[in-house]
């Protein structure tokens, strides 16, 4: 989801996601499983990809979603959000009472 | 420009990937080694400096190519399983070797692959049923047998010593796929004659068929297509602040 969520804005390549995850959030990703990930992604419809000369010396693979991989991604982070509340409901208490505990000391 | 000896390094690697990834269809195995090498040129251009040190963490976190490999052929395994290129004929080939590669990662694959193997070992012995109860029409059948005992297969002919290969059944919880139950003693009796061939035919392409299409739903229901069906609060397809 994360690296779907990656690709919202703009086409990306690997080091990019990479650094999108790395720098907003604390997901840490082996570099080469990225790929395998977006190989399975692009397999399901997900994403789609091309190769750019961006004038490096070596060209770089730009990912971006397709129709089908924005419908998911909606569905996927509708499903996250659902999910973290109710579990959110679950352990405010347990931070309540850290709270609680913190403001007595 | 990176120097010689990165250069050096970065070859090495992708060599050493290339090698890993035998099996894999040599289009899907350039294209992976093709990403692989500019991610590593990528990285290697974002250092000011390249020293050896740097350049082994940088492939350090770019991941062990054997590791890297061996995930990949499962992925590659796993599409292959679910795909319509197999034909019904390999199809048990290529099922069984997914569901094993899946089966050493996770329980789940170890369940699927076990139902694999129980479900082609009964096509087969439903099979074999059928084929040979001409050749040993006295030997092969189904058979009621000691101690509440129902076995579809070889007997050995003995009333001592009561063996019987293929599937056997025993109340409440004994069951073999390709073996026996071990030997027991008292009278056996053969329950189907001559219509165990159409029956076993019956049977055995039923097991079959449905193996090959349960085990390729749990590949595809466990390992690729996870559903998220929620109802969707946006409208799709989405027009606005979307990439492209």
């Amino acid at each position: 989801m994360a690296i779907l969520a990656s690709l919202w804005t703009s086409k990306q390549y690997g080091l990019e996601i990479i650094r999108t995850l790395d720098g907003k959030s604390s997901l840490a990703l082996a570099e080469g499983t990225l790929y395998l990930i977006l190989g399975r992604l692009k397999n399901d419809g997900l994403v789609e990809s091309e190769w750019v000369d961006a004038g490096t010396g070596h060209p770089r693979k730009y990912y971006w979603l397709t129709e089908s991989g924005k419908k998911r991604l909606r569905a996927m982070v509708r499903f996250w959000r659902e999910f973290s509340a109710d579990l959110g409901a679950v352990l405010d208490p347990v931070t309540g009472r850290e709270e609680k505990l913190n403001a007595q000391s | 420009m990176p120097n010689l000896d990165v250069i050096e390094s970065i070859d090495e690697y992708c060599e050493r990937l290339w090698k890993e990834l035998h099996k894999v269809p040599a289009p899907e195995k350039d294209e992976l080694v093709r990403e692989m090498r500019a991610h590593i040129l990528e990285r290697v251009g974002a250092e000011p400096q390249v020293t050896p040190e740097i350049m082994a963490k940088i492939l350090r976190a770019v991941g062990d190519p054997k590791e890297l490999a061996e995930e990949y052929r499962t992925q590659a395994m796993l599409r292959e399983a679910t795909s319509d290129k197999a034909s019904w004929v390999f199809r048990p080939w290529v099922l069984l070797r997914a569901t094993l590669r899946w089966g050493l990662n996770s329980i789940a694959g170890l369940v699927a692959f076990l139902f694999t193997v129980a479900g082609y070992g009964c096509a087969v012995v439903f099979l074999s049923c059928a084929l040979l109860k001409p050749v040993f029409p006295a030997r092969i059948g189904l058979w009621a047998a000691p101690q509440h005992t129902l076995s579809l297969g070889y007997w050995n002919g003995r009333l001592v010593g009561t063996e019987i290969y293929g599937i056997s059944v025993r109340p409440p919880n004994s069951f073999v796929v390709l073996g026996t139950l071990g030997a027991t003693d008292g009278p056996v009796r053969e329950l189907l004659g001559n219509w165990l061939i159409p029956v076993s035919v019956l049977c055995g392409a039923l097991c079959f068929f449905a193996t090959s299409i349960l085990a390729r739903w749990l590949i595809g229901r466990f390992t690729r297509k996870k559903k998220w069906n929620v109802s969707l609060p946006y409208p799709t397809p989405m027009t606005q602040n979307g990439p492209g």
